[in-house]
Protein backbone atom coordinates (compact mmCIF):
# COMPACT_ATOMS: atom_id res chain seq x y z
CA UNK A 1 0.00 0.00 0.00
CA UNK A 2 2.52 2.26 0.83
CA UNK A 3 4.59 1.18 -1.92
CA UNK A 4 1.74 1.54 -4.48
CA UNK A 5 1.47 5.38 -3.24
CA UNK A 6 5.34 6.07 -3.56
CA UNK A 7 4.94 4.41 -6.92
CA UNK A 8 1.73 6.69 -8.16
CA UNK A 9 3.41 10.10 -6.63
CA UNK A 10 6.65 9.43 -8.78
CA UNK A 11 4.43 8.64 -11.74
CA UNK A 12 2.40 11.99 -11.03
CA UNK A 13 5.92 13.65 -10.85
CA UNK A 14 7.09 12.44 -14.10
CA UNK A 15 3.79 13.24 -15.96
CA UNK A 16 4.27 16.86 -14.71
CA UNK A 17 7.69 16.75 -15.42
CA UNK A 18 7.38 15.86 -18.90
CA UNK A 19 4.59 18.78 -19.15
CA UNK A 20 7.08 21.52 -18.29
CA UNK A 21 9.95 19.76 -20.35
CA UNK A 22 8.28 18.94 -23.53
CA UNK A 23 7.80 21.97 -25.13
CA UNK A 24 11.44 23.14 -24.95
CA UNK A 25 12.47 19.21 -26.18
CA UNK A 26 10.25 20.23 -28.89
CA UNK A 27 11.66 23.43 -29.57
CA UNK A 28 14.85 21.86 -29.82
CA UNK A 29 14.31 19.12 -32.07
CA UNK A 30 11.60 20.73 -34.06
CA UNK A 31 15.03 23.08 -35.20
CA UNK A 32 16.74 20.39 -35.97
CA UNK A 33 14.91 19.55 -38.89
CA UNK A 34 13.81 20.54 -41.81
CA UNK A 35 10.43 22.39 -42.46
CA UNK A 36 8.09 20.16 -44.46
CA UNK A 37 8.70 17.30 -41.32
CA UNK A 38 7.07 19.41 -38.85
CA UNK A 39 3.35 18.90 -40.88
CA UNK A 40 4.83 15.57 -42.32
CA UNK A 41 4.64 13.70 -39.05
CA UNK A 42 2.09 15.45 -37.05
CA UNK A 43 -0.95 13.83 -38.82
CA UNK A 44 -0.82 11.64 -35.48
CA UNK A 45 1.06 10.12 -32.10
CA UNK A 46 4.16 8.85 -33.17
CA UNK A 47 7.34 8.84 -32.21
CA UNK A 48 8.66 11.05 -35.62
CA UNK A 49 6.67 14.32 -33.74
CA UNK A 50 10.03 15.00 -31.64
CA UNK A 51 12.62 13.05 -33.11
CA UNK A 52 14.13 14.44 -36.30
CA UNK A 53 13.82 12.00 -39.40
CA UNK A 54 16.43 14.04 -41.61
CA UNK A 55 18.56 15.98 -39.20
CA UNK A 56 19.94 19.23 -40.08
CA UNK A 57 21.47 22.20 -39.02
CA UNK A 58 20.12 24.12 -41.69
CA UNK A 59 17.47 26.48 -39.96
CA UNK A 60 20.82 27.31 -37.53
CA UNK A 61 22.90 28.65 -41.07
CA UNK A 62 19.91 30.58 -42.66
CA UNK A 63 18.85 32.11 -39.20
CA UNK A 64 22.83 33.24 -38.05
CA UNK A 65 23.35 33.77 -41.71
CA UNK A 66 21.05 36.29 -42.23
CA UNK A 67 20.78 40.00 -43.14
CA UNK A 68 16.99 40.72 -42.48
CA UNK A 69 17.73 39.15 -39.64
CA UNK A 70 20.42 38.70 -37.99
CA UNK A 71 19.64 37.14 -34.92
CA UNK A 72 23.49 36.57 -33.65
CA UNK A 73 23.39 40.49 -33.22
CA UNK A 74 20.25 40.92 -31.79
CA UNK A 75 21.86 37.99 -29.19
CA UNK A 76 24.50 40.36 -28.58
CA UNK A 77 22.67 43.68 -28.25
CA UNK A 78 20.75 41.80 -25.52
CA UNK A 79 24.14 40.48 -23.88
CA UNK A 80 25.35 43.74 -23.50
CA UNK A 81 22.36 45.52 -22.60
CA UNK A 82 21.53 43.14 -19.65
CA UNK A 83 25.18 42.51 -19.08
CA UNK A 84 25.58 46.15 -18.46
CA UNK A 85 22.23 46.87 -16.74
CA UNK A 86 23.16 44.10 -14.14
CA UNK A 87 26.36 45.62 -13.07
CA UNK A 88 25.24 49.22 -12.49
CA UNK A 89 22.35 47.62 -10.73
CA UNK A 90 24.99 45.86 -8.62
CA UNK A 91 26.86 48.98 -7.70
CA UNK A 92 23.95 51.18 -7.24
CA UNK A 93 22.21 48.47 -4.90
CA UNK A 94 24.85 47.16 -2.66
CA UNK A 95 26.14 50.83 -1.95
CA UNK A 96 22.80 52.20 -0.83
CA UNK A 97 22.26 48.33 0.40
CA UNK A 98 25.13 49.25 2.91
CA UNK A 99 24.21 52.82 3.92
CA UNK A 100 21.00 51.18 5.07
CA UNK A 101 22.07 48.74 6.77
CA UNK A 102 24.81 49.74 8.55
CA UNK A 103 25.22 53.49 8.65
CA UNK A 104 23.76 55.83 10.56
CA UNK A 105 22.61 59.22 9.38
CA UNK A 106 19.29 61.39 9.87
CA UNK A 107 15.63 60.30 8.08
CA UNK A 108 17.18 56.70 7.26
CA UNK A 109 14.07 55.22 8.25
CA UNK A 110 12.03 58.00 6.34
CA UNK A 111 13.99 57.36 2.95
CA UNK A 112 14.24 53.45 3.39
CA UNK A 113 10.47 54.03 3.24
CA UNK A 114 10.45 55.76 0.58
CA UNK A 115 12.71 53.36 -1.89
CA UNK A 116 9.90 50.69 -0.50
CA UNK A 117 7.24 52.28 -1.74
CA UNK A 118 8.21 52.77 -4.97
CA UNK A 119 7.44 48.76 -5.26
CA UNK A 120 3.77 49.55 -5.74
CA UNK A 121 4.37 52.06 -7.92
CA UNK A 122 3.93 49.69 -11.70
CA UNK A 123 5.78 50.38 -14.40
CA UNK A 124 2.60 50.83 -16.39
CA UNK A 125 1.77 53.95 -15.08
CA UNK A 126 4.97 55.52 -16.03
CA UNK A 127 5.71 54.06 -19.26
CA UNK A 128 4.37 57.28 -21.07
CA UNK A 129 6.62 59.90 -18.86
CA UNK A 130 9.19 57.97 -19.04
CA UNK A 131 9.08 57.22 -22.48
CA UNK A 132 8.80 61.11 -23.03
CA UNK A 133 12.09 61.93 -20.62
CA UNK A 134 13.96 59.94 -23.24
CA UNK A 135 12.42 61.94 -25.70
CA UNK A 136 13.80 64.78 -24.16
CA UNK A 137 17.60 63.28 -23.28
CA UNK A 138 17.60 61.75 -27.09
CA UNK A 139 18.09 58.54 -25.91
CA UNK A 140 14.82 57.50 -27.75
CA UNK A 141 16.64 54.57 -30.24
CA UNK A 142 19.70 54.71 -27.93
CA UNK A 143 21.02 51.70 -25.48
CA UNK A 144 21.24 54.66 -22.93
CA UNK A 145 17.32 54.38 -22.81
CA UNK A 146 17.12 50.59 -21.84
CA UNK A 147 19.89 51.26 -19.26
CA UNK A 148 20.03 53.83 -17.27
CA UNK A 149 16.25 53.83 -16.22
CA UNK A 150 16.71 50.39 -15.26
CA UNK A 151 19.62 51.50 -12.52
CA UNK A 152 17.20 51.46 -9.95
CA UNK A 153 16.20 47.95 -8.69
CA UNK A 154 14.35 48.30 -6.00
CA UNK A 155 14.06 44.84 -5.06
CA UNK A 156 18.10 44.57 -5.31
CA UNK A 157 18.15 47.25 -2.42
CA UNK A 158 15.53 45.63 -0.10
CA UNK A 159 17.60 41.98 -0.81
CA UNK A 160 20.87 43.14 -0.30
CA UNK A 161 20.01 45.04 3.08
CA UNK A 162 18.92 42.30 4.50
CA UNK A 163 22.13 40.45 4.02
CA UNK A 164 24.13 43.06 5.20
CA UNK A 165 22.56 43.07 7.89
CA UNK A 166 23.16 39.67 8.78
CA UNK A 167 27.06 40.25 8.34
CA UNK A 168 28.33 41.20 12.29
CA UNK A 169 29.16 43.83 13.74
CA UNK A 170 32.18 43.02 15.75
CA UNK A 171 34.08 42.38 12.49
CA UNK A 172 33.10 45.83 10.89
CA UNK A 173 34.46 47.62 14.73
CA UNK A 174 37.93 45.50 14.59
CA UNK A 175 38.57 47.12 10.72
CA UNK A 176 37.60 50.59 12.17
CA UNK A 177 40.01 49.95 15.24
CA UNK A 178 42.40 49.05 12.77
CA UNK A 179 41.61 52.31 10.81
CA UNK A 180 39.72 51.08 7.99
CA UNK A 181 37.68 54.07 6.19
CA UNK A 182 34.13 52.74 5.49
CA UNK A 183 34.91 52.94 1.77
CA UNK A 184 37.66 50.17 2.38
CA UNK A 185 35.14 48.81 5.10
CA UNK A 186 32.67 48.18 2.23
CA UNK A 187 34.70 47.05 -0.45
CA UNK A 188 37.07 44.53 1.85
CA UNK A 189 34.44 43.11 4.04
CA UNK A 190 31.05 43.70 3.11
CA UNK A 191 31.26 43.20 -0.44
CA UNK A 192 33.42 39.75 -0.22
CA UNK A 193 31.28 38.48 2.27
CA UNK A 194 28.28 39.25 0.32
CA UNK A 195 29.28 37.22 -2.80
CA UNK A 196 26.18 34.71 -3.04
CA UNK A 197 23.55 38.06 -2.93
CA UNK A 198 25.44 39.60 -5.22
CA UNK A 199 25.43 36.34 -7.87
CA UNK A 200 21.20 35.98 -6.59
CA UNK A 201 20.44 39.61 -7.70
CA UNK A 202 22.94 40.01 -10.86
CA UNK A 203 21.07 36.75 -12.27
CA UNK A 204 17.64 37.77 -11.41
CA UNK A 205 18.53 41.16 -13.33
CA UNK A 206 20.28 39.44 -15.99
CA UNK A 207 17.71 36.77 -16.63
CA UNK A 208 15.11 39.78 -15.85
CA UNK A 209 16.68 41.81 -18.82
CA UNK A 210 17.35 39.30 -21.09
CA UNK A 211 12.95 38.91 -20.64
CA UNK A 212 12.19 42.55 -21.20
CA UNK A 213 9.88 42.90 -24.03
CA UNK A 214 7.26 45.92 -23.74
CA UNK A 215 9.88 48.75 -23.03
CA UNK A 216 12.15 47.93 -25.58
CA UNK A 217 9.40 47.74 -28.15
CA UNK A 218 8.86 51.25 -27.28
CA UNK A 219 12.09 52.62 -27.29
CA UNK A 220 13.83 51.10 -29.78
CA UNK A 221 12.79 51.56 -33.21
CA UNK A 222 16.04 50.91 -35.04
CA UNK A 223 15.34 46.96 -35.77
CA UNK A 224 19.12 46.71 -36.03
CA UNK A 225 19.56 47.79 -32.54
CA UNK A 226 16.51 45.67 -31.33
CA UNK A 227 16.36 43.50 -28.64
CA UNK A 228 15.79 39.54 -28.67
CA UNK A 229 12.55 39.47 -27.37
CA UNK A 230 11.31 41.85 -29.35
CA UNK A 231 12.79 40.55 -32.88
CA UNK A 232 11.69 37.16 -31.94
CA UNK A 233 7.82 38.36 -31.37
CA UNK A 234 8.18 40.18 -34.86
CA UNK A 235 9.49 37.59 -36.34
CA UNK A 236 6.93 34.58 -35.42
CA UNK A 237 3.89 36.86 -36.86
CA UNK A 238 5.30 37.64 -40.04
CA UNK A 239 2.82 35.75 -42.35
CA UNK A 240 3.76 33.05 -43.72
CA UNK A 241 7.39 32.29 -41.82
CA UNK A 242 9.58 29.45 -41.92
CA UNK A 243 8.88 27.78 -38.36
CA UNK A 244 11.41 25.48 -38.10
CA UNK A 245 13.69 28.99 -38.51
CA UNK A 246 11.34 30.16 -35.76
CA UNK A 247 12.02 27.38 -33.79
CA UNK A 248 16.17 27.66 -33.96
CA UNK A 249 15.82 31.39 -33.58
CA UNK A 250 14.09 30.54 -30.09
CA UNK A 251 17.00 27.91 -29.13
CA UNK A 252 19.48 29.98 -29.85
CA UNK A 253 17.74 32.76 -27.55
CA UNK A 254 17.15 29.93 -24.98
CA UNK A 255 20.59 28.24 -24.76
CA UNK A 256 22.63 30.58 -23.15
CA UNK A 257 20.23 31.51 -19.87
CA UNK A 258 19.11 27.83 -19.63
CA UNK A 259 22.89 27.16 -19.11
CA UNK A 260 23.67 30.07 -16.89
CA UNK A 261 20.37 29.14 -15.00
CA UNK A 262 21.27 25.09 -14.75
CA UNK A 263 24.65 26.24 -13.30
CA UNK A 264 23.61 28.90 -11.13
CA UNK A 265 19.77 27.70 -9.82
CA UNK A 266 21.04 27.61 -6.04
CA UNK A 267 21.41 31.38 -5.74
CA UNK A 268 18.39 31.98 -7.98
CA UNK A 269 16.11 29.82 -5.74
CA UNK A 270 17.91 31.63 -2.63
CA UNK A 271 16.70 34.88 -4.37
CA UNK A 272 13.12 33.99 -4.54
CA UNK A 273 12.51 32.07 -1.47
CA UNK A 274 14.13 35.11 0.25
CA UNK A 275 11.51 37.60 -1.52
CA UNK A 276 8.95 35.08 -0.35
CA UNK A 277 9.71 34.21 3.13
CA UNK A 278 11.48 37.66 4.55
CA UNK A 279 9.28 39.95 2.48
CA UNK B 1 17.91 48.20 14.21
CA UNK B 2 20.40 50.21 16.63
CA UNK B 3 22.81 47.41 17.34
CA UNK B 4 23.78 46.73 13.77
CA UNK B 5 25.00 50.86 13.52
CA UNK B 6 29.01 51.22 13.66
CA UNK B 7 28.52 55.06 14.87
CA UNK B 8 28.11 54.86 18.86
CA UNK B 9 31.40 52.55 19.41
CA UNK B 10 33.01 54.90 16.79
CA UNK B 11 31.59 57.88 19.08
CA UNK B 12 32.95 56.26 21.98
CA UNK B 13 36.46 55.84 21.31
CA UNK B 14 36.13 59.69 19.89
CA UNK B 15 35.26 60.56 23.80
CA UNK B 16 33.27 63.47 22.17
CA UNK B 17 29.48 63.85 22.08
CA UNK B 18 27.64 61.99 19.49
CA UNK B 19 27.55 64.17 16.44
CA UNK B 20 31.57 64.45 16.56
CA UNK B 21 33.50 64.13 13.54
CA UNK B 22 33.36 60.33 13.18
CA UNK B 23 29.49 60.51 13.17
CA UNK B 24 29.39 64.01 10.34
CA UNK B 25 32.15 62.19 8.04
CA UNK B 26 29.52 58.70 8.49
CA UNK B 27 26.68 60.84 7.65
CA UNK B 28 28.42 62.03 4.69
CA UNK B 29 29.56 58.76 3.54
CA UNK B 30 26.20 57.25 3.81
CA UNK B 31 24.45 60.40 1.74
CA UNK B 32 27.52 59.72 -1.11
CA UNK B 33 26.33 55.89 -1.19
CA UNK B 34 22.27 56.22 -1.34
CA UNK B 35 23.20 59.20 -3.74
CA UNK B 36 22.88 57.34 -7.12
CA UNK B 37 20.16 55.20 -6.21
CA UNK B 38 18.04 58.08 -4.97
CA UNK B 39 18.60 59.94 -8.28
CA UNK B 40 17.31 57.28 -10.06
CA UNK B 41 14.27 56.86 -7.84
CA UNK B 42 13.56 60.42 -8.41
CA UNK B 43 14.33 60.69 -11.40
CA UNK B 44 12.55 57.72 -12.88
CA UNK B 45 9.89 56.93 -10.36
CA UNK B 46 8.92 59.53 -8.60
CA UNK B 47 8.69 62.50 -11.05
CA UNK B 48 7.19 60.04 -13.51
CA UNK B 49 4.82 58.96 -11.44
CA UNK B 50 4.24 63.08 -10.83
CA UNK B 51 3.95 63.61 -14.32
CA UNK B 52 1.83 61.11 -15.55
CA UNK B 53 -0.91 62.35 -12.67
CA UNK B 54 -0.78 65.65 -14.76
CA UNK B 55 -0.55 63.97 -18.10
CA UNK B 56 -3.66 61.99 -17.57
CA UNK B 57 -6.08 65.30 -16.92
CA UNK B 58 -4.51 66.56 -20.69
CA UNK B 59 -5.35 65.80 -24.20
CA UNK B 60 -1.44 64.80 -24.87
CA UNK B 61 -0.83 64.03 -28.68
CA UNK B 62 2.52 63.09 -29.71
CA UNK B 63 2.33 63.12 -32.95
CA UNK B 64 -0.15 66.38 -33.57
CA UNK B 65 2.17 67.54 -30.88
CA UNK B 66 -0.75 69.12 -29.51
CA UNK B 67 -1.97 69.09 -25.50
CA UNK B 68 -4.13 70.86 -24.06
CA UNK B 69 -5.87 70.53 -19.98
CA UNK B 70 -9.11 68.73 -20.70
CA UNK B 71 -10.14 68.03 -17.12
CA UNK B 72 -10.96 64.67 -15.85
CA UNK B 73 -12.75 64.06 -19.57
CA UNK B 74 -10.55 61.46 -19.95
CA UNK B 75 -11.55 59.52 -16.72
CA UNK B 76 -15.04 60.50 -17.73
CA UNK B 77 -14.58 58.92 -21.50
CA UNK B 78 -13.00 55.84 -20.21
CA UNK B 79 -15.80 55.19 -17.95
CA UNK B 80 -18.04 55.19 -21.40
CA UNK B 81 -15.31 53.50 -23.34
CA UNK B 82 -16.72 49.84 -24.16
CA UNK B 83 -13.27 48.76 -25.49
CA UNK B 84 -11.57 49.79 -22.31
CA UNK B 85 -14.05 48.14 -20.44
CA UNK B 86 -14.01 44.62 -22.57
CA UNK B 87 -10.00 44.88 -21.75
CA UNK B 88 -10.62 44.99 -18.05
CA UNK B 89 -12.79 41.99 -18.32
CA UNK B 90 -10.18 40.13 -19.83
CA UNK B 91 -7.67 41.36 -17.54
CA UNK B 92 -10.27 40.15 -14.84
CA UNK B 93 -11.16 36.91 -16.02
CA UNK B 94 -7.65 35.79 -16.34
CA UNK B 95 -6.84 37.13 -13.00
CA UNK B 96 -10.05 35.30 -11.61
CA UNK B 97 -9.07 31.71 -13.39
CA UNK B 98 -5.57 32.49 -12.98
CA UNK B 99 -5.49 32.81 -9.26
CA UNK B 100 -6.98 29.93 -7.73
CA UNK B 101 -5.59 27.39 -10.53
CA UNK B 102 -1.97 28.39 -10.36
CA UNK B 103 -1.81 28.96 -6.34
CA UNK B 104 -3.41 25.58 -6.20
CA UNK B 105 -1.10 23.88 -8.94
CA UNK B 106 2.13 25.63 -7.41
CA UNK B 107 1.42 24.55 -3.68
CA UNK B 108 0.39 21.20 -4.88
CA UNK B 109 4.09 20.67 -6.95
CA UNK B 110 5.85 21.94 -3.35
CA UNK B 111 3.99 19.39 -1.93
CA UNK B 112 5.00 16.43 -4.19
CA UNK B 113 8.94 17.28 -3.78
CA UNK B 114 9.09 18.77 -0.50
CA UNK B 115 10.79 15.43 1.09
CA UNK B 116 13.86 14.95 -0.20
CA UNK B 117 13.58 11.41 -1.92
CA UNK B 118 15.41 10.42 -4.63
CA UNK B 119 15.36 12.44 -7.30
CA UNK B 120 13.28 15.13 -6.25
CA UNK B 121 16.11 17.88 -7.24
CA UNK B 122 15.42 16.84 -10.43
CA UNK B 123 12.05 17.55 -10.58
CA UNK B 124 12.27 20.95 -8.73
CA UNK B 125 14.83 21.72 -11.62
CA UNK B 126 12.29 20.43 -14.51
CA UNK B 127 9.08 22.45 -12.59
CA UNK B 128 11.44 25.41 -12.52
CA UNK B 129 12.91 25.74 -16.34
CA UNK B 130 9.36 27.27 -17.88
CA UNK B 131 10.07 30.08 -15.45
CA UNK B 132 13.47 30.82 -17.20
CA UNK B 133 12.18 30.41 -20.61
CA UNK B 134 11.60 33.91 -21.97
CA UNK B 135 8.17 35.73 -22.66
CA UNK B 136 8.63 35.62 -26.30
CA UNK B 137 9.78 32.02 -26.91
CA UNK B 138 7.69 30.60 -24.74
CA UNK B 139 4.69 32.74 -26.37
CA UNK B 140 6.28 31.52 -29.80
CA UNK B 141 6.99 28.21 -29.05
CA UNK B 142 3.13 27.92 -27.53
CA UNK B 143 1.61 29.63 -30.85
CA UNK B 144 3.57 26.56 -32.85
CA UNK B 145 1.89 24.08 -30.28
CA UNK B 146 -1.35 25.26 -30.01
CA UNK B 147 -1.57 25.25 -33.97
CA UNK B 148 -4.45 23.16 -35.83
CA UNK B 149 -2.33 21.92 -38.72
CA UNK B 150 1.22 20.39 -37.18
CA UNK B 151 1.06 21.78 -33.02
CA UNK B 152 1.12 18.61 -30.74
CA UNK B 153 -1.67 19.48 -28.82
CA UNK B 154 -4.35 18.94 -30.85
CA UNK B 155 -2.57 15.23 -31.56
CA UNK B 156 -2.71 14.75 -28.07
CA UNK B 157 -6.48 15.60 -28.22
CA UNK B 158 -7.26 13.47 -30.57
CA UNK B 159 -5.30 10.28 -29.51
CA UNK B 160 -7.61 10.41 -26.40
CA UNK B 161 -10.96 10.96 -28.68
CA UNK B 162 -11.44 14.60 -28.04
CA UNK B 163 -12.01 17.07 -30.55
CA UNK B 164 -9.30 19.18 -32.08
CA UNK B 165 -9.62 22.98 -32.34
CA UNK B 166 -7.45 26.48 -32.64
CA UNK B 167 -7.41 27.55 -29.33
CA UNK B 168 -6.07 30.91 -30.60
CA UNK B 169 -8.30 31.69 -33.64
CA UNK B 170 -11.48 31.06 -31.45
CA UNK B 171 -12.49 34.07 -29.76
CA UNK B 172 -14.04 31.96 -27.18
CA UNK B 173 -11.13 29.75 -26.34
CA UNK B 174 -8.37 32.15 -27.15
CA UNK B 175 -7.98 33.43 -23.00
CA UNK B 176 -7.60 29.50 -22.60
CA UNK B 177 -4.65 29.14 -24.67
CA UNK B 178 -3.19 32.16 -22.63
CA UNK B 179 -4.39 30.70 -19.08
CA UNK B 180 -2.69 27.39 -19.87
CA UNK B 181 0.76 29.25 -20.96
CA UNK B 182 0.78 31.93 -18.18
CA UNK B 183 0.16 28.73 -15.43
CA UNK B 184 3.38 26.65 -17.06
CA UNK B 185 5.57 29.36 -16.80
CA UNK B 186 4.62 30.80 -13.44
CA UNK B 187 3.96 27.77 -11.08
CA UNK B 188 6.97 27.27 -10.54
CA UNK B 189 8.22 30.25 -9.55
CA UNK B 190 5.70 29.74 -7.08
CA UNK B 191 6.46 26.66 -5.91
CA UNK B 192 9.50 27.84 -4.67
CA UNK B 193 8.06 29.84 -2.59
CA UNK B 194 5.77 27.78 -1.42
CA UNK B 195 8.20 24.97 -0.49
CA UNK B 196 10.26 27.84 1.68
CA UNK B 197 7.27 27.91 3.40
CA UNK B 198 6.57 24.45 3.97
CA UNK B 199 10.02 24.16 5.07
CA UNK B 200 9.63 26.75 7.87
CA UNK B 201 6.26 24.46 9.56
CA UNK B 202 7.73 21.96 12.06
CA UNK B 203 7.90 18.81 11.70
CA UNK B 204 6.62 18.54 15.35
CA UNK B 205 3.11 19.90 14.69
CA UNK B 206 2.30 16.96 12.16
CA UNK B 207 4.09 14.49 14.54
CA UNK B 208 1.36 15.82 17.08
CA UNK B 209 -1.29 15.32 14.66
CA UNK B 210 -0.33 11.95 13.75
CA UNK B 211 -0.32 10.43 17.16
CA UNK B 212 -4.28 12.20 17.87
CA UNK B 213 -5.01 10.38 15.07
CA UNK B 214 -5.28 13.21 12.40
CA UNK B 215 -5.56 11.34 9.01
CA UNK B 216 -3.70 13.58 5.72
CA UNK B 217 -6.35 15.70 5.39
CA UNK B 218 -6.94 16.74 8.16
CA UNK B 219 -3.57 17.67 8.65
CA UNK B 220 -3.12 19.77 5.02
CA UNK B 221 -6.55 21.86 6.57
CA UNK B 222 -5.91 22.08 10.26
CA UNK B 223 -1.78 22.57 9.87
CA UNK B 224 -0.35 23.20 6.65
CA UNK B 225 -3.04 25.90 5.25
CA UNK B 226 -3.13 27.81 8.48
CA UNK B 227 0.83 27.61 9.04
CA UNK B 228 0.93 28.56 5.26
CA UNK B 229 -1.26 31.84 5.74
CA UNK B 230 1.83 34.54 5.18
CA UNK B 231 3.00 32.51 2.18
CA UNK B 232 -0.04 32.18 0.64
CA UNK B 233 -1.01 35.99 1.56
CA UNK B 234 2.72 36.76 -0.25
CA UNK B 235 1.78 34.38 -3.11
CA UNK B 236 -1.87 35.44 -3.84
CA UNK B 237 -1.38 39.15 -3.61
CA UNK B 238 1.75 38.62 -6.19
CA UNK B 239 -0.37 36.25 -8.73
CA UNK B 240 -3.11 38.83 -8.38
CA UNK B 241 -1.27 42.03 -9.61
CA UNK B 242 0.57 39.54 -12.20
CA UNK B 243 -2.65 38.54 -14.07
CA UNK B 244 -4.23 41.69 -13.80
CA UNK B 245 -1.02 43.30 -15.82
CA UNK B 246 -0.62 40.59 -17.72
CA UNK B 247 0.54 41.64 -21.30
CA UNK B 248 3.85 40.08 -22.75
CA UNK B 249 2.09 36.78 -23.77
CA UNK B 250 -0.86 38.48 -24.91
CA UNK B 251 1.42 40.21 -27.33
CA UNK B 252 3.14 37.66 -28.89
CA UNK B 253 0.30 34.98 -28.40
CA UNK B 254 -2.29 36.48 -30.41
CA UNK B 255 -1.77 40.29 -30.84
CA UNK B 256 -4.99 40.63 -28.48
CA UNK B 257 -7.28 39.09 -31.29
CA UNK B 258 -9.02 37.25 -32.29
CA UNK B 259 -12.09 40.35 -32.42
CA UNK B 260 -10.21 41.63 -29.28
CA UNK B 261 -10.98 39.19 -27.18
CA UNK B 262 -7.71 38.39 -25.22
CA UNK B 263 -6.66 42.31 -25.30
CA UNK B 264 -5.93 42.91 -21.60
CA UNK B 265 -5.73 46.44 -19.81
CA UNK B 266 -1.80 46.65 -20.41
CA UNK B 267 -2.55 45.96 -23.98
CA UNK B 268 -5.13 48.70 -24.46
CA UNK B 269 -2.96 51.26 -22.61
CA UNK B 270 -0.02 50.26 -24.83
CA UNK B 271 -2.46 50.42 -27.77
CA UNK B 272 -4.01 53.98 -26.60
CA UNK B 273 -0.67 55.52 -25.58
CA UNK B 274 1.83 54.26 -28.48
CA UNK B 275 0.02 53.04 -31.25
CA UNK B 276 -2.52 55.69 -31.22
CA UNK B 277 -0.44 58.49 -29.41
CA UNK B 278 -2.86 59.64 -27.26
CA UNK B 279 -0.38 59.51 -24.47
CA UNK B 280 -3.37 61.66 -21.65
CA UNK B 281 -5.87 59.26 -22.28
CA UNK B 282 -3.43 55.90 -22.47
CA UNK B 283 -2.43 57.65 -18.63
CA UNK B 284 -5.61 57.90 -17.27
CA UNK B 285 -6.33 54.06 -18.46
CA UNK B 286 -3.17 53.25 -16.44
CA UNK B 287 -4.35 55.01 -13.39
CA UNK B 288 -7.16 53.56 -13.72
CA UNK B 289 -5.58 50.34 -13.87
CA UNK B 290 -3.50 51.45 -10.76
CA UNK B 291 -6.38 51.94 -8.47
CA UNK B 292 -7.58 49.01 -9.23
CA UNK B 293 -4.69 46.86 -8.27
CA UNK B 294 -4.16 48.40 -5.07
CA UNK B 295 -7.71 48.37 -3.84
CA UNK B 296 -7.93 44.38 -4.48
CA UNK B 297 -4.14 44.43 -3.01
CA UNK B 298 -5.05 46.39 0.38
CA UNK B 299 -8.11 43.97 0.13
CA UNK B 300 -6.45 41.34 0.10
CA UNK B 301 -3.89 41.81 2.55
CA UNK B 302 -7.15 43.04 5.09
CA UNK B 303 -8.71 39.77 4.46
CA UNK B 304 -5.29 37.61 5.32
CA UNK B 305 -4.94 40.11 8.41
CA UNK B 306 -7.80 39.11 9.68
CA UNK B 307 -7.18 35.50 9.02
CA UNK B 308 -3.91 35.69 10.81
CA UNK B 309 -5.81 36.64 13.78
CA UNK B 310 -6.84 32.97 14.83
Amino acid sequence: MWQMRLALKYIIMTLIAIICIIPIVWMVTGSLRPYEELFQYSSSLNWHLFVPVKFTWVNYKNVIFNDTNPFLRYIWNTAIVAGSVTGIVLVVSALAAFAFAKLRFRGKSIFFALFMSAMIIPGEVTLVPNYLLMNNFGWVNSYASLIVPSALSVFGIFLLRQFFADIPNEILEAAKIDGASIMRVFLRIIVPAAVPALITLGLMTFLGNWDSYLWPLIVINDDKKQMLQVAIASFSSLAGTDWSKILAASTIATAPILILFLFLQRYYIQGITMSGVKG
Amino acid sequence: MARTELAPTISKRRKGNPFGRALRQEERTAWLFILPALAALLLFVFYPMVKAFLISFQNYNMVGGTRSFNGIDNYRTLMNDSEFLASLRHSLFFAVIVIPVQTAVSLGLAMLIQRARRFTGLFRTAYFIPVVISTSVAATVFKLIYSKDFGILNQVLKSIGLPITNFLSNPDTAMYGIIILGIWKAAGFFMIIFLAGLNNISQDLYEAARVDGAGRAQQFFRITLPMLNRTMAFVVIMTTIDAIKLAGLVFVLTNGGPNGSTQTVVYYIWKMAFQQMQMGYGTAAAFVLFAIVLIISLAQMTYFNKKADY
